[in-house]
């Protein structure tokens, strides 16, 4: 139990409310008020989980769902049953923040290029698992424009990694949208259970297009929503985490040093005096 | 039985310098001590080191000692200290726990963290409220309130933990002339009403002038002058040390080189 | 309503000196209920919509439903709740009626479309779900408090840091939407869209999560200090303030529902309730 306790100390509880509204209105806002086909509702639970480890990251996304399900107002919907997928994103938030993935390493030259190389050759291999899916070679199910859909999506978050890269000098951002497209692919294999078995496989967005016709293409219920969902996670939770990364790097070094995994995310200190 | 701080010199944690070198303070219960300061003086880390909630609570590193009644701040726990010091600070609307749908429960907060029987939790309640005058307060919701209500309230909670000594960290800085007038003269009364010794903070010269007995100086973390109010209020060399001197010391000054005679009534 | 008087109403119902509108009872026969047992039967009612595979769960959900609603009195304040799940019904029922994967017994044939009454059926079902789901929701919303959920939990032995964070976000989400929208107006008048096409949206929303995202963390640090100096982390039990009534009929009834609910999903995973429809 003690360790437990140790997971949340009082500077992680004052964190978490913080952190699941900023889930919650941010998530409301995009989908309500921006209308866009992201979900960008997971930032806290990320933060929480890359500072206070897997544990809290998991509370803060499971809480976020079902809070948001409850509150009054803007709840309803989908969201509550997709607790376990926010707790899944918390838990891997709290390993990448454990490997030190959100730490700012300056880097230039060769060493640049050679970040943005590696984070690229991970997201291509990455997205070719997904396009050289057998259920998607299935010549029942041929979606030619999905395969090409997905490449695309690879394509656009390459294009991504070295920017992030070599704009920011910081070989930390090729770790970043690997470990975001990691998380999102992961979520998607979680949310798809969730959506087929308890809501029919549609989730009553705009997305719901895609899954029908990944449905028209031959796929089954879990299939297509796995499409739809490797379609959206992935770029979603990279952008969560790049946004994760920024805000990280922005705050100051007091603040985030005293967090539980504060020492991971922060650079070495200069000797002191 | 007093609040000491001997020779402290505080490092916050990833910082390369210390933001206090050599600090010596006393504070006596029924006292109000004020302490002056430019930005960046430490004043802020003074008030945090003297509430022990550094290194406790923020960590760095503490050299020197910081004793309250005899205890230093280093060998106690947070909740502990809570209960021997309390302290305020400039944000109104931080300090509120944010669970409280009514005032009461807000200055509630405290003692039923410390699992007081509910008697004592009610008495000390109301007491905290009725030593404020905020009683007709008590069942409007905290996050509803004026910038000087909120910070009455944070106090009465703070109050309501009985602790011997207060630090108030600009209390008023982030209100309006209303909200300060408010809260200082609450602050006013207070060494006087609970018998806490009071250690305040302040940018504001004039109300200090008003309410405290004492004042230190402090400048790059290291305190320069520490003697009777008035007398380090009309010092001369407070602007020099970027601090802005009552405004009656700078018109009676800004009088006597226009060769202006003035006749000053006496104030309260 | 509340009285503006506060040392009038110290002498009512309730532990002594705790005035009235810190107590605050609900009023109202299913409102009345001690909120831990509102919790569980909103608990068992989503977790049977979901686990009972079938028609039987659903009626029996929407039956619970129906039946508090009427004796809560809620049954109009639900209307809203129930319009806002229309998109995602009206999505079920037409993707998976007409794009059911496998089904061969169709209704009709128009041209290319052939819904099909195995989709038909399997998608009635999942709307039926969503539906009896959001009612047992907005009965929980309507009928119960957060702050006397807590507060009854705490009595029970929540820890005090659960309690926390349940009540602070309840409380620090309609803050933080409220800064949003501020920020949303701001940045409107310097021009930016809201409408317009999904590429000035997106480049919209850097601009409003920089900022909120900030401003929101900056006073977690004074937070977390004003929280200790307030002994929030004194190992003791937290004083209870607000009692609820509760009474043996209650506690059987939680007993009794949350038994059925591991007996039901039980033997739902172990196929022995196959035979239900």
């Amino acid at each position: 139990m003690s360790w437990l306790s140790r997971q949340f100390p009082t500077r992680v509880i004052a964190l978490i409310p913080v952190a699941i509204a900023i889930n919650i209105v941010l998530g409301y806002t995009v989908q309500t008020v921006l209308k866009l086909p992201i979900y960008l509702d997971s930032i806290g639970t990320i933060l929480v989980g890359v500072l206070a480890g897997p544990i809290a990251g998991a509370v803060t996304g499971f809480a976020s769902n079902i809070i948001w399900q409850y509150a009054p107002g803007i709840g309803g919907g989908t969201i509550g049953p997709f607790a376990i997928t926010a707790a899944v994103i918390g838990l891997l938030a709290g390993l990448w923040g454990y490997l030190g993935v959100y730490r700012p390493r300056p880097a230039a030259g060769a060493r640049l290029w050679l970040a943005a190389l590696v984070g690229i050759a991970i997201i291509v291999l990455l997205a070719s698992r997904i396009y050289g899916n057998p259920a998607y070679a299935d010549p029942d199910f041929f979606v030619p424009w999905y395969s090409t859909a997905i490449l695309i999506v690879g394509i656009v978050m390459s294009i991504a990694v070295a920017a992030a890269v070599l704009l920011r000098r910081d070989t930390s951002g090729a770790w970043v949208a690997v470990a975001g497209a990691v998380t999102g692919i992961v979520a998607a294999l979680v949310s798809a259970p969730i959506s087929a078995y308890v809501f029919g496989g549609v989730t009553g967005g705009g997305t719901d297009v895609l899954v029908a016709a990944l449905r028209q293409g031959g796929a089954d219920v879990f299939n297509a929503s796995l499409g739809q969902g490797f379609f959206s996670d992935p770029i979603d939770k990279t952008i969560t985490s790049f946004v994760v990364f920024v805000v990280l790097a922005s705050l100051s070094r007091r603040v985030v040093a005293r967090f539980p995994l504060g020492e991971r995310v922060v650079t070495p200190e200069p000797a002191a005096a | 039985m007093t609040l000491a701080l001997r020779g402290v010199r505080y490092r916050y944690a990833g910082a390369a310098a210390a933001a206090l070198e050599g600090v010596s303070l006393t504070l006596e219960p029924g006292h109000v001590l004020g302490v002056v300061g430019p930005n960046g003086a430490g004043k802020s880390t003074l008030c945090l080191v003297a509430a022990g909630l550094a290194p406790a609570t923020i960590g760095g590193e503490l050299a020197g000692e910081v004793r309250i009644d005899g205890v230093t701040t280093a060998s106690s726990r947070p909740h502990e200290l809570a209960q021997r010091c309390g302290i305020l600070f400039q944000n109104p609307t931080t300090q509120l726990s944010g669970t409280s749908a009514t005032v009461w429960e807000e200055v509630a907060f405290g003692p039923r963290n410390l699992g007081l029987p509910l008697e004592e939790v009610v008495a000390r309640v109301d007491a905290a409220l009725d030593a404020l005058t905020i009683r007709p307060l008590a069942d409007r919701d905290p996050e509803r309130l004026s910038g000087g209500q909120a910070q009455l309230v944070a106090l009465a909670g703070v109050l309501a933990l009985r602790p011997a000594y207060l630090v108030l960290d600009e209390p008023t800085s982030q209100l309006d002339p209303q909200g300060t007038r408010l809260v200082g003269t609450a602050i006013g009364e207070l060494a006087r009403q609970t018998g806490a010794g009071v250690l305040v903070v302040e940018h504001k010269t004039d109300l200090l002038a008003t309410i405290a007995e004492q004042v230190a100086v402090l400048v790059a973390g290291s305190v320069v002058a520490s003697d009777e109010a008035a007398s380090i209020l009309a010092d001369a060399r407070l602007e020099a040390w970027g601090i802005e001197s009552p405004s009656r010391i700078r018109i009676e000054r800004a009088a006597r080189r226009a060769g202006v005679h003035l006749v000053s009534e006496v104030e309260a | 309503m509340q009285p503006s008087d506060p040392a009038a109403s110290a002498a009512s119902a309730g532990p002594p000196g705790v005035p009235a509108f810190v107590q605050r009872p609900p009023e109202g026969a299913y409102r009345r209920l001690n909120p831990t047992t509102k919790l569980v039967i909103a608990v068992v009612e989503a977790l049977t919509a979901f686990v009972l595979r079938g028609w039987t769960g659903l009626v029996i959900v929407l039956a619970l439903v129906v039946v508090t609603a009427a004796v809560a009195r809620i049954g109009r304040a639900m209307l809203p709740f129930m319009l806002a799940t229309i998109p995602l019904i009206a999505s079920i029922l037409l993707v998976n009626t007409f794009l059911y994967p496998g089904a061969t017994d169709a209704i009709v044939r128009i041209g290319p479309l052939t819904p099909s009454w195995s989709g038909l059926e399997f998608a009635t079902q999942a709307a039926l779900r969503v539906v009896a789901f959001a009612l047992s929701v907005a009965v929980f919303g309507l009928t119960t408090r957060p702050d006397d959920l807590v507060s009854d939990l705490e009595r029970r032995g929540l820890g005090r840091r659960v309690g926390f964070v349940i009540s602070a976000t309840l409380r620090t989400v309609p803050r933080i939407l409220q800064r949003a929208g501020e920020i949303t107006e701001a940045q409107r008048a310097r021009g930016m869209d809201t409408e317009g096409g999904i590429w000035r949206r997106v480049r919209g929303v850097l601009p409003l999560a920089g900022p909120l995202i900030f401003g929101a963390l900056t006073d977690v640090e004074e937070q977390a200090m004003a929280l200790e100096a307030r002994a929030f982390s004194a190992p003791a039990r937290r004083t209870v303030l607000r009692t609820f009534p509760d009474s043996p009929a209650q506690r059987t009834l939680r007993w009794a529902l949350l038994a059925t609910l591991l007996l039901v999903v039980g033997l739902s995973v172990s196929g022995r309730l196959e035979f239900l429809p």
